[in-house]
């Protein structure tokens, strides 16, 4: 078809015809394409047309509209950046008509205001991960408190020989093992916070990682105090009893913390603390997150950390430091709360308090829900070069043009 | 333009749907009447002869009445919560299995118990600020029975008793099998001067395997005079049943019985306080029981209620070593089970019920 602008008046009559309007047909007999786009509605008001229009002419400039729309859409068909193409509007007598419409298309980008999407499904929110990181130092600041409080409790071991126990009795003690089981641990956390540095979602793995460890420890607590088991082998040397001295079990405490409560640190000599036990926690709860949050393909990596974790935790028990009963409960205990949170924050439907939903029932529910509440969806295990300034070789900066920034 | 002769052509075709629909109605009694659509094809632009033919078609209508009803087979939804009586069998065995288990066990434990004067008992916060109450354990035993016998009663009158029966097995047999390996692999020293415990009977196995007879027959509750052994400590198996019954009775009765969950509630922490101010059991032991038993029940039934958790891969808490045996039970359970009663036992139909079974065909296939 034609461009309108280079109408004849013969095709303009035709598609007067074509429309239904053969009542221009008399009046626009001369009309070429050129003319017809520029009837306004002026033009129908006035004599002899107003006569023969019966709407004021509103049918016939709305076929116009649309053919200007065409002819518009002829004239931009290279794109706007090369301007309005002025085909064929040269050639049409009235000059103002020109100057008009190359200035009505300017050369610039319109910009069209798109709704920002909303919020990052992972968003990182680090104050959220303060207030994790600052509970579970609380959590291990109150374990030390009871661990010297506990202490004072602890029956002598003359008068509470250590409790029968299963795995004693077919095992006999191996004065190094505990040590090879603190160092394992030392490894696996070293490896979990390496691990940890090059995640991309930092934020939200530590968040749930200060939060389950706190509350292991909370529990810890709760169990050790109270019921107190005595100590599980003569070999124990437990540091004198401090009856109401509070400096000197300040300066225990503080002794414990540095030492992050190992033994191999010379940090921990008190007693007590049997149910459950803490360094089974670490072993196995350092071990989920690794799992958890590697790459599936690393299955060799996987299977040396869940190598170390198991013998740590058989050399708790070879060293006779433990009863076993305290690695049992201190296994299933960080497996049910690990597997637990997890499920919750992947499963969308139970995120929400409701009747079916009895995982809402637990205490820290609530506070899961503040951890958990704006990550939408599994945290994809991806990984990022932790430092933000990154060496010029990695970087490939290439400049786009305006359209891009 | 193209449009106009386009919608002509759409406007046909849709004539001849309405045709083809109109035979279609008559099928059943009239078979297709392929004259209408020959009709309708040749001369697409006539309507009136189609219109003719359509007519003998549409007097029909008026003869519909006594046409058979259109059946649309619709894939027949499966019974959404099928009783499966044989599997709360399994479950019953399973459970059965367990007790007597622990009952064994409690007999091997005993004979590890280091006596009172070598093994003192252990320091507890709550004996220190709470003395011993005597008949404070029976309080607790009868607490317990009043339990069991109201959930029994409850469960009787459950519509879907074999599911929710076959549930109550399973955990109870689990956390009986947990409280198996507790006693066993550490053995805790009596918690009171009081206790009074069997002599031991060391290798003599005709004397054990009546205890244990006695254990079960007894119920271990110390109020039948069966639980004379010492040593099952961690954990407490009465905290177990306290709390396990009252989270069923909860669990499935209507939500508007709020006294009736109130009362049971109040049962079930009396109970379990009672076991401590006797001094019968550690606070670790009760404290571990309530943790084992609610978490169980919430993780079971968590999974058992929402759909999406059991075939979803992110579920982990299918890791959990019964997973196998949890997916055996409730796979063929489709929906949470509803809160519905029927009477326990059926009546013969015949006896009660005016047999009105002649409905119309529609309603009978609609039963179907």
């Amino acid at each position: 078809m034609k461009k309108v602008a280079y109408w004849s008046p013969k095709e303009v009559s035709s598609w007067l015809v074509e429309e239904g309007m053969q009542e221009y047909l008399e009046s626009f007999q001369n009309l070429n394409g050129q003319a017809l786009l520029q009837l306004t509605e002026d033009d129908l008001k006035k004599n002899p047309l107003s006569k023969i229009t019966s709407d004021s002419g509103r049918h016939l400039l709305d076929k116009i509209e649309t053919l200007k729309i065409e002819h518009h859409i002829e004239v931009h068909k290279n794109g706007h950046a090369n301007g309005h193409l002025s085909i064929g509007i040269n050639e049409g007598s009235n000059k103002n008509k020109r100057n008009g419409i190359p200035n009505g298309f300017r050369k610039e980008v319109v910009q069209i205001p798109m709704p920002q999407p909303e919020r990052s499904p992972f968003p990182l929110e680090w104050g959220k991960t303060l207030v994790a990181f600052i509970y579970a130092l609380s959590c291990f600041l109150l374990t030390t408190i009871m661990i010297s409080v506990v202490h004072e409790r602890v029956p002598p071991k003359e008068e509470t020989p250590p409790l029968p126990d299963k795995f004693f009795d077919f095992f006999d003690r191996v004065e190094w093992a505990f040590s090879i089981c603190e160092v394992i641990g030392m490894i696996l956390v070293i490896l979990w916070f390496v691990q940890w540095i090059f995640l991309k979602y930092k934020s939200i793995i530590g968040r749930r990682f200060f939060f389950i460890v706190g509350t292991l420890y909370l529990y810890r607590c709760i169990t050790m105090y109270i019921t107190t088991l005595p100590v599980p082998g003569i070999h124990f040397k437990c540091s004198p009893k401090l009856f109401g001295n509070w400096e000197a079990q300040m300066r225990r405490i503080m002794k414990m913390i540095a030492g992050g409560g190992l033994s191999i640190t010379g940090s921990h000599t008190m007693c007590g603390d049997y149910l459950y036990s803490g360094h089974t926690v670490m072993l196995t709860l350092t071990y989920l997150f690794i799992k958890e949050y590697s790459p599936r393909r690393f299955w060799y990596y996987h299977w040396v950390c869940w190598l170390l974790s198991v013998v740590g935790v058989f050399c708790i028990l070879l060293a006779h430091d433990h009863y076993t009963v305290d690695v049992v409960v201190a296994y299933f205990i960080t497996t049910r709360l690990f597997w637990w949170y997890h499920t919750m924050a992947n499963q969308q439907v139970l995120k929400e308090a409701s009747q079916t939903n009895f995982s809402s029932r637990v205490w820290w529910f609530r506070a899961f829900k503040y951890f958990e509440q704006n990550v939408q969806g599994i945290v994809p295990r991806n990984y990022q070069w932790p430092f933000p300034c990154r060496p010029s070789f990695i970087s490939r900066q290439v400049k786009y043009n305006r359209i891009d920034t | 333009m193209d449009s106009p002769k386009l919608l002509r052509e759409v406007d046909s075709v849709d004539t001849q749907l309405d045709v083809h629909m109109e035979a279609e109605h008559s099928t059943l009694s009239n078979g297709f009447t392929r004259t209408v659509i020959a009709s309708a094809v040749n001369d697409h632009g006539n309507c009136n002869q189609t219109k003719q033919s359509t007519l003998p078609n549409g007097l029909r209508k008026g003869t519909r009445k006594q046409q058979d009803y259109i059946k649309i087979s619709v894939p027949e939804p499966k019974n959404r919560l099928p009783l499966e009586w044989w599997k709360t069998g399994i479950a019953f065995v399973y459970a059965l299995f367990n007790l007597v288990l622990t009952t064994v066990m409690i007999t091997v434990v005993h004979e590890r118990v280091p006596s009172k004067d070598a093994s003192p008992p252990l320091p507890d916060k709550f004996f220190d600020y709470i003395d011993r109450v005597e008949w404070a354990f029976s309080v607790s035993e009868i607490n317990g029975m009043v339990l069991v016998g109201l959930w029994f009663c409850q469960w009787l009158f459950l519509r879907y008793k074999s599911i929710v029966g076959r549930r109550f097995f399973f955990i109870m047999g689990t956390l009986y099998l947990y409280r198996c390996i507790t006693i066993y692999i550490t053995t805790l020293p009596v918690p009171g001067l009081h206790m009074k415990c069997a002599p031991k009977l060391y290798g003599d196995s005709q004397a054990k395997l009546q205890r244990i007879l006695r254990l079960i027959s007894g119920g271990g509750l110390s109020i039948t005079g069966s639980h004379i052994m010492c040593g099952d400590l961690l954990y407490s198996g009465h905290t177990v049943m306290l709390t396990l019954t009252y989270l069923f009775i909860k669990e499935y009765s209507p939500c508007r019985f709020w006294w009736y969950h109130i009362c049971c509630w109040l049962l079930s922490a009396v109970g379990v306080l009672c076991i401590l101010v006797a001094h019968e059991h550690y606070s670790v032991d009760v404290v571990i029981a309530y943790f084992i038993t609610t978490r169980l029940f919430w993780w079971y039934h968590t999974m058992a209620n929402i759909q999406t958790l059991k075939s979803s891969p992110h579920n982990y808490l299918s890791r959990s070593w019964w997973n196998p045996v949890f997916r055996f039970f409730e796979k063929n359970v489709q929906t949470q089970v509803p809160c519905a009663y029927s009477w326990p036992i059926t009546w013969p139909p015949s006896c009660l019920k005016t047999s009105c079974k002649s409905y119309s065909m529609v309603q009978s296939a609609r039963r179907q």
